[in-house]
């Protein structure tokens, strides 16, 4: 376990060497947030519900759903994977005694925590200045069932960009694949709006995909729009997710390997 | 029992062709034609514990993917090797533990932090003692004279000082094989010579298996007692870098200058071929078996000689001579 320890800090030291670059990454997430403050006050001028949302609920869903998008973000490792395969860099690591699907996780674990520390300081910020307009639930077991909903989400989304990534076994150029992939999730997730403004149908198709229960439902539950047993069924739904997809890693690791030892790619 | 052996070991590779032009890229979306490229064919060698050979071979020869095989990277297509033991593409932990690779063009260093911090890695996935770790750490330090650059980051050292860096970095384990690929690579005279000694020094001393592959003559030369020389796949020559001249180079060159008027060219082709002439200087292969008569014929002819001097062909030009073939 040690030298996943020494990946991690080393994967922090070298983004602390580039700590300009995440600020200016904060920078673009704070106009994202802004755009959205901007579009959702202007619609509520005119109503005061909107599918069963009222204003300080809606900016609640922007605003907290905002750092839970950042919280479990990985930041682009589809594209470090597949590179890694693409180049052979690969090669210097199945050679080592060393698990390279660990590798990536433990780098990615180095690579959030500045990221997430940038975010939570702007989030507190944002939070405090929109105090009047938000909803602030301070109940101590939503507020751990949601940490652990995040953590998990965190992982999900991250072995969801491994598999990707991992498509370069057979793809040459998987940024397109990605890119859509990634919009596609994020929309499933519900981040760009609450899934609720959609018919009934499509959000009974999003509860088969693990999008969902990185974001919208963890915000349901903050909102108290689902009960504190739900979010735990959702936590399940989640863990189950996020089993299934180290399965189909360890699948698409196994073919994709066979190929790469058969053509070094 | 041999250190490394390997048996019939070949290696084939599929890829497609695709014809020029849009027409023949929109077809190629549904059906290809599928071609195998037979990189390695069918090779047997093997290695004593504590040789240093060079690989010696031009580019696309094979020289890469039979380390890759020995490595454990590919998986051969037919044959089998063996080293310390293990089957290489099993890649288990315990053969893993016990080589190391370093490939020339691709670096196993942290780029934007300081080499030191890839060695701590290395120490933690290799499993090293703390002592372990700093004696041979100071050793290494020691033998390739880099203290000073250990706390620097990676991307701003020369590619010499990255090269003595991806060495410790694969050697602080103390592996008993050590597989080289083109270490030289891009390297200026100087650096290039700096890594030779090392290696060298380093097989004398710790008597590491070593097997390098490189396409400049200058490190097989200096290193390699013995010499493998694969082309198209196959190995044409294994053997002594001595022997290897005797055997593809069954002459010696006469280096002869003249004084006076000089000489015809006519008046020297009865010797053997000619290589090079001018009035003045002429240069003639002969028999190895001929080589003292015939030197001993010229010096009494009456032709006006000045100076006579046998020399052993050059090893580049016979390496030159058998891939040309």
């Amino acid at each position: 376990m040690k030298k996943y320890w020494k990946i991690i800090t080393n994967e922090f030291q070298r983004h602390l060497a580039y700590r300009a670059n995440i600020v200016s990454y904060s920078f673009g997430h704070l106009f994202e947030i802004i755009s959205q403050i901007v579009i959702w006050t202007v619609i509520f001028q005119g109503t005061s519900m909107i599918k069963g949302y009222t204003y300080p609920e809606m900016m609640t869903y922007v605003i907290i759903g905002w750092f839970i998008l950042f919280a479990t973000s990985n930041y682009g490792f589809e594209e470090r994977i597949a590179k890694d395969i693409h180049q052979g860099t690969l090669s210097n690591m199945i050679v080592k005694p060393m698990s390279y699907v660990r590798y990536i996780i433990a780098v990615s674990m180095g690579r959030v925590v500045i990221a997430l520390i940038t975010v939570a300081v702007i989030e507190t910020v944002l939070i405090f200045l929109l105090r009047n307009k938000i909803i602030i639930n301070l109940d101590p077991a939503t507020l751990l069932l949601m940490l652990f909903m995040l953590l998990v989400a965190f992982f999900i989304k991250l072995l969801f960009s491994i598999l990707i990534g991992l498509i370069a076994f057979w793809i040459i150029e998987i940024s397109g694949t990605y890119f859509s992939l990634n919009i596609f999730s994020k929309f499933m997730s519900g981040a760009y709006f609450p899934m609720n403004l959609l018919p009934a149908v499509f959000v009974n198709i999003s509860l088969f995909f693990p999008f969902i229960y990185t974001f919208f439902i963890p915000l349901q539950l903050y909102l108290k729009k689902i009960t504190l047993i739900e979010g735990l069924r959702g936590l399940g739904v989640e863990l189950l997710w996020l089993f299934l997809l180290y399965l189909l890693i360890k699948l698409v690791w196994h073919f994709g390997l066979k190929k790469y030892e058969a053509a070094g790619v | 029992m041999k250190t490394i052996e390997v048996k019939n070991l070949s290696k084939v590779y599929e890829y497609y062709k695709k014809q020029p032009g849009l027409w023949a890229s929109v077809k190629g979306l549904f059906k290809r034609e599928k071609l195998f490229t037979e990189a390695v064919k069918g090779i047997n060698f093997s290695i004593e514990e504590g040789e240093l050979v060079g690989f010696l071979g031009p580019n696309g020869a094979g020289k890469t993917t039979t380390l890759k095989m020995l490595s454990g990277i590919l998986y051969p297509s037919s044959g089998e090797a063996t080293v310390l033991g293990f089957t290489p593409h099993k890649r288990q932990k315990e053969y893993q533990k016990q080589f190391a690779l370093v490939m020339g063009q691709k670096n196993q260093l942290w780029w934007d932090l300081p080499a030191m911090e890839s060695f701590i890695l290395n120490k933690e996935i290799y499993e090293v003692s703390d002592e372990d770790f700093k004696k041979n750490l100071d050793e290494l330090v020691g033998l390739l004279d880099i203290k000073d650059i250990l706390d620097v980051q990676v991307r701003k050292l020369s590619l010499g000082q990255r090269m003595k860096c991806e060495l410790v970095a694969a050697l602080l384990h103390k592996p008993k094989i050590l597989f080289l690929d083109e270490p030289t690579i891009g390297l200026d005279v100087v650096a290039q010579k700096n890594i030779r000694d090392f290696i060298k020094k380093y097989n004398q001393e710790q008597k590491t298996t070593i097997i390098l592959t490189s396409h400049y003559m200058d490190d097989i030369k200096e290193l390699c007692k013995r010499v493998v020389i694969i082309d198209h796949g196959t190995i044409i020559y294994d053997g002594a870098l001595d022997d290897l001249i005797k055997k593809y180079a069954p002459y010696k060159v006469l280096n002869i200058t003249f004084n006076d008027k000089g000489v015809e060219k006519t008046q020297v082709e009865k010797y053997g071929i000619i290589q090079k002439y001018n009035q003045y200087a002429v240069s003639i292969e002969v028999n190895r078996e001929e080589v003292k008569k015939v030197a001993t014929a010229i010096l009494s002819s009456d032709l006006p000689v000045d100076d006579i001097m046998i020399d052993e062909v050059d090893i580049d030009e016979v390496i030159r001579k058998i891939f040309k073939k």
